[in-house]
């Protein structure tokens, strides 16, 4: 069985209290919908910051995969290749 | 005897925590706590070692309660806030209300989309109250302009109220474990039905210790003029319950306007009730000359306080949580503005000042006596 791509998950300064200060994650996963459940598990409070409880994505936080938005690919399906870096960023909103 | 006057006022970029003497002449401002993030509801528990609670809600990352044990001095969130259970399909939006349970840590939330949550340790961790927020009536309300709002609980022994805007008033006779609709004589003026069983767009209750059964409940008013289906529906904004909110009849007569936000009962008299009247349009007061308006007989008959507020040209707006009132032998009266004022009324608002007056757009203010 083939390992999982090893990818890291970069956070804004604002989530990073939820994980004890630290503005990169390291984790292994297939797409951004299994590295946001392995931050689910391992990072509850920052889940909670990026996702509401329904699983969805903040309408205000936005997610990338290396440069790209993920709803520019597949949404929270978007395949991880090894190496690929996640992105969390607050949405700019208001003037 | 209580030695200090503490406000809590949440604003649209934070929980400030003003501070006073009992004599109340000068004010000492902390703040802002959770910078930058709006704070729709506060709550001080004097009972014990006081508590002072508020809500964080982040557009950005999501809902946090707040908590200080040093009287508002510094605030930690809580290890959780609020959450619907995944299978529910229901998100956070807001958080609207705080209130005491029966034991010091026991505290019950109100929130959008309209629901209650109950916590037994203090805000740590959440059980949604499945009476109210499983009602079946839950999904046919509807959000009003503020959203689908859970902003009342009023607590009276074994007896919960409820205000939800747009559900009406919830009444629970066995302590907050079942709920039910208890709406008869307060209009709606949006719908076909002038009278619905719920969808009512409550906006504030409030009740008083010394006189169980009665209820003052600020409507959504300002259809006097109406001549859209159904016809006018002169006041229905200001009423009066004097059977624990089984039933309910207007009070409005006497006033420039039965539509308005907050309503709140005088500590040591619950026959003096206090309204500050807005235009529906303008969702400011009449003309934009601000006052409030007391009532000192239960709502039979109304007179304007208005001694030190501007006379013209103020077109803010005072939200439903946006005025209290202390509980000192001769009490004041405080309110905010969504222009960021601050204002106190001493005499229970006979004469007004200017506490803060550049502070955000402010959303709740709550005081207490320490």
């Amino acid at each position: 069985m083939a390992s999982l791509p090893a990818i890291t998950v970069r956070l804004p300064g604002p989530l990073r209290s939820c994980c004890d200060g630290a503005s990169e994650l390291s984790l292994s996963a297939a797409s951004v919908r299994a590295a946001l459940e392995t931050l689910e598990s391992r990072h509850p409070r920052l889940h909670k910051s990026i996702c509401d409880e329904t699983g969805a994505v903040r309408r205000h936080v936005n997610v990338f995969v290396n440069s790209s938005h993920v709803r520019d690919h597949q949404g929270l399906d978007t395949p991880l290749a090894r190496g690929d870096v996640i992105t969390i960023m607050p949405a700019v909103s208001g003037g | 005897m209580p030695d200090r006057v503490l406000i809590a006022i949440g604003t649209k970029k934070g929980l400030f925590v003003a501070e006073g003497s009992k004599a109340r002449k000068r004010f000492e401002l902390r703040g802002p706590f959770g910078s930058g993030v709006a704070v729709y509801a506060a709550k001080i528990d004097t009972r014990g070692a006081p508590r002072v609670y508020a809500s964080s809600c982040n557009a950005f990352f999501g809902m946090k309660v707040l908590r200080s044990t040093d009287l508002g001095c510094k605030f930690k969130e809580t290890k959780s806030a609020p959450a619907f259970p995944k299978e529910d399909g229901r998100a956070l939006a807001n958080i609207w209300s705080f209130e005491t349970g029966d034991t010091k840590k026991d505290l019950w939330c109100g929130v959008e989309p309209a629901s209650l949550f109950r916590s037994g340790d203090g805000g740590d961790s959440w059980e949604l109250v499945a009476g109210i927020s499983h009602h079946e009536h839950a999904r046919k309300w509807h959000p009003g302009n503020g959203g689908l709002c859970l902003h009342t609980i009023l607590r009276d022994g074994n007896r919960m109220h409820l205000g939800i805007s747009t559900g009406g008033h919830y009444m629970s006779e066995d302590g907050g474990t079942t709920f039910a609709a208890a709406n008869r004589g307060v209009g709606a003026g949006f719908t076909p039905d002038p009278f619905p069983e719920f969808g009512q767009c409550v906006h504030k209750i409030a009740g008083h210790k010394d006189a169980p059964g009665r209820l003052y409940m600020q409507n959504h008013g300002g259809w006097a003029e109406w001549d859209g289906p159904g016809g006018r529906r002169p006041d229905i904004g200001v009423l009066r319950s004097d059977d624990h909110g089984k039933s309910w009849r207007s009070i409005a007569k006497g006033l420039p306007s039965d539509f308005g936000f907050p309503i709140i009962v005088h500590p040591h008299d619950p026959d003096t009730v206090y309204v500050m009247p807005h235009e529906g349009m303008t969702r400011a007061c009449p003309g934009g000359k601000p006052a409030v308006w007391r009532s000192e007989s239960g709502g039979e008959s109304w007179g304007r306080l208005a001694n030190g507020l501007p006379k013209k040209e103020s077109w803010f707006t005072v939200q439903r949580d946006g005025m209290d009132i202390d509980d000192l032998k001769s009490p004041s009266l405080y309110f905010g503005t969504t222009t960021g004022q601050l204002w106190m009324g001493r005499d229970g608002g006979e004469q007004w000042e200017c506490l803060f007056d550049s502070l955000p757009p402010i959303h709740c203010v709550k005081v207490a006596q320490l």
